[in-house]
C-alpha cells in the first residue's frame, strides 16, 4: 500500500507494506505522469490518488502518533504554505492554514540559498530581521539591504528570519513549538524561532496517513 | 429614515425594482410588499460581473458584501435603494450609502434598523442542508410576513456556524444538515439585526465556526466568540473560498468527529 505526500517541491512517499516502512523523498518536478498511490495529502494529491485526506487533517493525526504531550502546537512549513494545529488536553484547540499571505515561504528559501550560492549550515542567526509576512514580497527586502551595503548572506539571512518570526506569530507564539517539513534541517531557519523548537521532519504527514489507515481498519 | 424621504414610496409603480443592503426595518419591508415592489437583495451575488468594476469606487481591501452590493447597484436598473445603515449593519454601510448617493441617479435611502419583535428563528435549528438554510433565511429578508415555525422543527445540533452569510455560499455546503446557525444570520431571520445579546450567543456543546467576512467589524466578535468557545474554529474569507479555507472547515469537523458532507 502506497502512502504519499504531495509537496509543491518534493514529494514524501512510503511503501506500508514494506520492509521497515522506510519513507522516501522524490522532487515533484520528476514525478511519473501515471503514477497512482493508495492514499494520498497535499495539493497535488487529487491528481495521483482516488483517496484524499486534507492536509490539516494529516497533519493532526502525524502529530498525535509523533508527539506524546497532551498541550502543543505543531507547524509544518511547506515550499507554498504554512500550516498548524494547536492541541490541549489532548484534543483540536486551534488550526490555521496560510496559503495566501504566507505564500512560498519555503520556496524562496531554497531559491535564494541556490541563486547566491550560501549554505545554510554556515549562516549564524542574525541578530536584526526583515519584517516579511510573504516569501514573495519580502524579496524586494533583500534587494533593498544589498543595495545598502549590506552582504547578500547577511541580508539572506535576515529574510530567514522575518520568515520563521511571521510563522511563529501565525501559530501563535507558542513558548514550544514541534516543526514539521523540509526546513527542520535548515538550521538556520531552526534558530531563528524565538521559541524552544523540537524540529519533526519531513514525514509528520505520511505518519498521519499511516494513522489513518490503521483507524481505519 | 428621514421624514421627507416618506413620500418616495408614492412614487414607486407596481414592480418596481427595488435594492436593498442589510436588513432595512419590517415597517419599509411592509410598504414595498404593500406595493408589490420586486426587492433585490443587493448583499448578494445578483450577476456575474467583475468585481473590479468596484475598485473605482471602493478600496480592494474591503468587505466584499458590500463590494458585491455596489457591483450590483452599478449593474441592475433599479429605481431606488434603501441601505441600513445603524446597529444592525455596520459603518462601512454608512460610508457606501454616501459614495452610491453620489454615483447614482436614483434615490439612495438610508434606514436605521432597530426593530426589538422577535420573530423566531426555527430554521437556524431545523435539519436541513445548511446551503438551502442560507438561502431560505437570506430570501426572508424580502418578506415582513410571519413564520410558521411549526414547518421546521428543531434537530439535536451536532456542528455550529455562527456568523454572517459568506459572500461565497459554497463554504456552507461543507457542513452537515444538523448544524444550527447562530450570530447575525439567527438575528437577520428572527428581524432583529441589531440584537447584539441574540448575534453574541452560541451552542458550548457542539463544535462551531465562528465565521466572518474579511475585513468586516464582526471579525473581532467572531474571533473573540472562537477563543470563549471551547471547540470553536475562527474563520474569515473574502470574495471566494480559497482551497484552504475548504480545507480548514473540513478538518475541523473531521477532527471534531463531526461527519461531513465534502471529502
Amino acid at each position: 500500500m502506497l502512502l504519499a505526500d504531495f509537496g509543491t517541491s518534493y514529494c514524501k512517499f512510503l511503501d506500508a507494506a514494506g520492509p521497515a516502512g522506510t519513507p522516501y523523498l522524490l522532487a515533484t518536478k520528476d514525478l511519473p505522469r501515471d503514477l497512482r498511490v493508495d492514499l494520498a495529502t497535499g495539493h497535488n494529491a487529487r491528481r495521483f490518488s482516488d483517496h484524499y485526506v486534507n492536509e490539516l487533517t494529516a497533519l493532526a493525526r502525524g502529530g498525535e502518533e509523533l508527539i506524546a504531550a497532551p498541550d502543543y502546537v505543531l507547524l509544518d512549513c511547506g515550499s507554498r504554505d504554512i500550516k498548524f494545529v494547536s492541541y490541549r488536553q489532548g484534543k483540536l484547540a486551534d488550526m490555521g492554514w496560510n496559503s495566501e499571505c504566507g505564500a512560498s515561504m519555503g520556496f524562496t528559501i531554497e531559491l535564494l540559498e541556490s541563486y547566491y550560492h550560501l549554505d545554510y549550515n554556515s549562516l549564524a542567526v542574525p541578530a536584526n530581521t526583515f519584517s516579511i509576512t510573504c516569501g514573495v514580497l519580502g524579496m524586494s527586502h533583500i534587494f533593498d539591504a544589498v543595495t545598502s551595503g549590506i552582504s547578500e548572506a547577511e541580508a539572506v539571512a535576515r529574510f530567514v528570519k522575518g520568515i520563521a518570526l511571521n510563522a511563529y506569530r501565525f501559530c501563535g507564539s507558542p513558548e514550544t513549538l514541534h516543526l514539521s517539513g523540509g526546513l527542520c534541517a535548515n538550521p538556520l531557519f531552526v534558530g531563528s524561532f524565538p521559541c524552544r523548537v523540537i524540529p519533526l521532519g519531513r514525514f509528520v504527514l505520511i505518519k498521519g496517513l499511516e494513522k489513518t489507515i490503521r483507524d481505519s481498519l | 429614515m428621514e421624514a421627507k424621504q416618506e413620500n418616495l414610496f408614492d412614487t414607486l409603480r407596481p414592480g418596481a425594482k427595488v435594492g436593498i443592503v442589510g436588513i432595512p426595518p419590517r415597517d419599509v419591508i411592509g410598504r414595498l410588499n404593500a406595493r408589490d415592489a420586486h426587492i433585490l437583495d443587493l448583499d448578494e451575488p445578483q450577476l456575474k460581473a467583475d468585481m473590479e468594476l468596484t475598485a473605482p469606487w471602493l478600496p480592494r481591501v474591503y468587505c466584499a458584501i458590500l463590494r458585491t452590493a455596489v457591483l450590483n447597484a452599478l449593474h441592475l436598473r433599479l429605481d431606488m435603494i434603501f441601505i441600513d445603515v445603524g446597529p444592525g449593519k455596520c459603518d462601512c454601510a454608512f460610508h457606501v450609502s454616501t459614495v452610491l448617493q453620489d454615483i447614482l441617479p436614483i434615490p439612495v435611502i438610508r434606514t436605521r434598523n432597530e426593530d426589538d419583535a422577535a420573530f423566531g428563528h426555527p430554521l437556524c435549528a431545523t435539519k436541513m442542508a445548511l446551503l438551502e438554510k442560507f438561502k431560505r433565511i437570506t430570501a426572508g429578508v424580502q418578506s415582513a410576513a410571519p413564520y410558521d415555525g411549526a414547518q421546521f422543527p428543531p434537530c439535536r445540533p451536532t456542528a455550529g456556524f455562527w456568523g454572517v452569510p459568506p459572500r461565497d455560499f459554497s463554504l456552507l455546503a461543507l457542513f452537515p444538515d444538523t448544524t444550527h446557525v447562530y450570530g447575525w444570520t439567527r438575528c437577520m431571520e428572527n428581524k432583529t439585526p441589531a440584537d447584539w445579546e441574540l448575534e453574541a450567543q452560541f451552542n458550548a456543546e457542539v463544535p462551531t465556526v465562528f465565521f466572518a467576512q474579511s475585513f468586516c467589524a464582526k471579525t473581532a466578535l467572531a474571533k473573540f466568540l472562537a477563543a470563549k468557545h471551547p471547540h470553536g474554529l475562527f474563520l474569515d474569507a473574502d470574495v471566494t473560498c480559497s482551497s484552504s479555507t475548504r480545507a480548514k472547515i473540513q478538518a475541523f469537523l473531521e477532527l471534531s468527529g463531526v461527519p461531513h458532507a465534502a471529502r
